[in-house]
Parts: structure tokens; C-alpha cells; sequence
């Protein structure tokens, strides 16, 4: 199949956020998603943006059954490894149902790959549900392996009360 | 021993950053996994756009502690990363502070500072990685109201490394 990986722009943003929904519709989760397009435009696009991202296109003939040419997204970011240096996060991967299986998904890994390589980074991270066996089973044919499993590293979060407990010294 | 100062880290506390570095992965066991130089940390975290930021523990020179002679006893590198469902984070890469000056209350100075700098850069949350085996410091996260994704939500941490990210890119 025909298809262009780019570098995402501030007009994307309206797909992006499209495509985040669907995404968080097949992790079973949309009522979470709380980011808007112009929290994406904000965060994103300004001076010192929080997050980058590349787009999958495919040309106007093999657009979708609702007319989107923009049909897969990662979202990526720079991290740090106190023991290897710079590092690239990959945070979202997607590819919208009805064109998978055609390399979009690969290519979009493939890309981030290339852009953390060329910052500098020895290593790409991002986490997969233990449900999604068909993600698990992609990943690991690409050479990635499981750290949690391998290493026991379990990711962990503090938010809401408990963050702004933490911040007022509450112990 | 109570008088402590926590700042944000300078160019010339790189050596010390790193030393305390060697000293957590050598207490997790991984200190060949350290191939991080001062050069790499200097340029990384006090350039232009720097991949990570630093707070360090210091005590003043009189209570320096006689076997180490160093005032640099703490630190936590954090930076901020992002979810698309709720925005800005701030991610806990290391923290640690040097045994002979635990128990007086520093490393819960260091996350209240953190929370705070969260809070204060309007990040929702606070991410982390704590290896399984370390009951004592999942227990103290938990207290402190931490969840633990990965069992209550399934969260799996996946690594490509650099060979196999070499090989990754080169895919057409």
C-alpha cells in the first residue's frame, strides 16, 4: 500500500486528537482521555514542545471509509537513563483498523528509531498492556524485549490528591 | 545532624551526580550497567535544551561526615514527559540519598520538592520505576499514595536497545 511517514504539523492536531479517541476506544478507556486538539497544539507545537509526532498518509484514492488520508501516529519524546544517557519514549503507536497489516505500523516505529538514533539516544522505550496480545507479539519480533518481566520493574504513578499531598509535605 | 540545603544541581556538581549514580546502581546490583560519563551528564543536563534536570542534597563543609568528605549527599534527576489523555508529567528517573545520611528526613524533602515542582508545571502526575524486589521502596511509594500500574493495570515497560534500534531503522 501506497503511504508517506511525515513529521507531524499544527494542522494535524485535529487528526491526531481523532486518533488518540480511537485508540483509547480499543484500550477500552476513551472516558479517560482529557487532553483536547488545542491542549495538543499548545503542548506540542510552541517553543518547547512536550511531545513530537510523525503522521502516516496515504494519498486521497485509498483514503478511509470516512474520507481521512491521515491514517497512523506515533507520539514520541526525549527521556534520560541515568545509566546510558539520552533515550527516546515512544508514548502513543497507532494505525487506524482498516489499514493494518500493511507495514504503516513498522514504518512509523521505524521512523522514531531514525529520529532518536540521530538525537543521540541508545535506547526507545514504551509500555504495552499485558491484554494486547497481538501488540506483545509485534513488539517482540522487532527485537524489543519485556523489562518488567526481565527485570521486575514495575511503572509506578502518584497523582491528584496524593501528588498535591505529597508536594504540602505530608508524609 | 539536621542542617541539609536542597538545590537545583549546577555544572559543578556533575562529578558528585554521577558518583551518586555508580552508588544506586551498585545497590541495585547494576553498576557495570552505568556507562554514563561526566561529559555526556555536563552536556545532557546544562545545554540548550536538556534532556534532564537535577536537584541535589548538600550539607554544609562542618558536617561533612569524616568517612566520605563529601558535601554532595543526594540528589533526583527527573524530566517531563507527556500522556495525550491528560497532559504533562513529570518522570522520577533516579533519587537517592547516601546511607550514612538516611533517617533524617532529606529524601522526603526531595519528593516534596518534586511533587511541588509537578504541581507548580501543572503535571497531573508524578511516573516512576521501581524494580519489584525493592518491597521497602514500593511500600514507602504506596504510602505516599502511589499506585503500582503494572499489577493493577497491567502496564508492561518494553526496551529496544541499540543494536536492535540500528536495525529497526534501517527498515523500508
Amino acid at each position: 500500500m501506497e503511504f508517506t511517514i511525515r513529521a507531524a504539523t499544527l494542522e494535524d492536531c485535529k487528526d491526531i486528537s481523532r486518533m488518540i479517541l480511537e485508540l483509547a476506544e480499543y484500550e477500552k478507556v476513551s472516558d479517560q482521555v482529557k487532553i483536547a486538539q488545542r491542549d495538543l497544539e499548545q503542548d506540542g507545537f510552541s517553543k518547547n514542545p512536550f511531545f513530537h509526532g510523525i503522521i502516516a498518509e496515504v494519498p486521497e484514492h485509498l483514503k478511509s471509509k470516512e474520507g481521512h488520508t491521515k491514517v497512523g501516529y506515533s507520539l514520541y519524546f526525549y527521556t534520560y537513563s541515568s545509566w546510558k544517557g539520552r533515550a527516546v519514549y515512544m508514548e502513543d503507536l497507532y494505525v487506524m483498523p482498516e489499514f493494518r497489516g500493511k507495514g504503516i505500523g513498522k514504518a512509523l516505529m521505524s521512523k522514531v528509531s531514525q529520529l532518536g538514533l540521530a538525537a543521540g539516544c541508545t535506547q526507545l522505550n514504551f509500555t504495552v498492556l499485558d491484554w494486547n496480545k497481538s501488540s506483545l507479539d509485534f513488539y517482540l519480533k522487532q527485537g524489543c524485549w519485556d523489562v518488567t518481566s526481565d527485570l521486575g520493574y514495575h511503572c509506578m504513578r502518584c497523582e491528584g490528591d496524593a501528588l498535591e499531598h505529597l508536594a504540602q509535605g505530608g508524609l | 545532624m539536621a542542617n541539609f540545603n536542597l538545590r537545583k544541581a549546577e555544572p559543578k556538581d556533575v562529578p558528585d551526580i554521577l558518583r551518586l549514580i555508580k552508588e544506586l546502581a551498585k545497590y541495585e546490583e547494576m553498576e557495570d550497567q552505568v556507562i554514563l560519563t561526566e561529559k555526556d551528564l555536563l552536556e545532557d543536563g546544562f545545554g540548550d535544551h536538556p534532556f534532564y534536570h537535577c536537584v541535589v542534597a548538600d550539607v554544609p563543609a562542618e558536617q561533612q561526615c569524616s568517612l566520605t568528605g563529601y558535601s554532595v549527599i543526594g540528589f533526583a534527576m527527573y524530566y517531563f514527559t507527556y500522556d495525550p489523555w491528560i497532559g504533562k508529567l513529570l518522570y522520577l528517573e533516579d533519587f537517592y540519598v547516601m546511607k550514612e545520611y538516611r533517617g533524617f528526613g532529606i529524601g522526603s524533602e526531595i519528593l516534596k520538592t518534586l511533587s511541588d515542582t509537578a504541581v507548580k508545571n501543572r503535571c497531573s502526575s508524578m511516573h516512576f520505576i521501581v524494580a519489584e524486589s525493592n518491597k521497602a521502596f514500593i511500600d514507602f511509594y504506596k504510602r505516599r499514595g502511589a499506585s503500582d500500574l503494572s499489577l493493577q493495570e497491567g502496564w508492561r515497560l518494553f526496551r529496544i536497545d541499540k543494536e536492535n534500534l540500528l536495525k529497526m531503522s534501517a527498515e523500508e
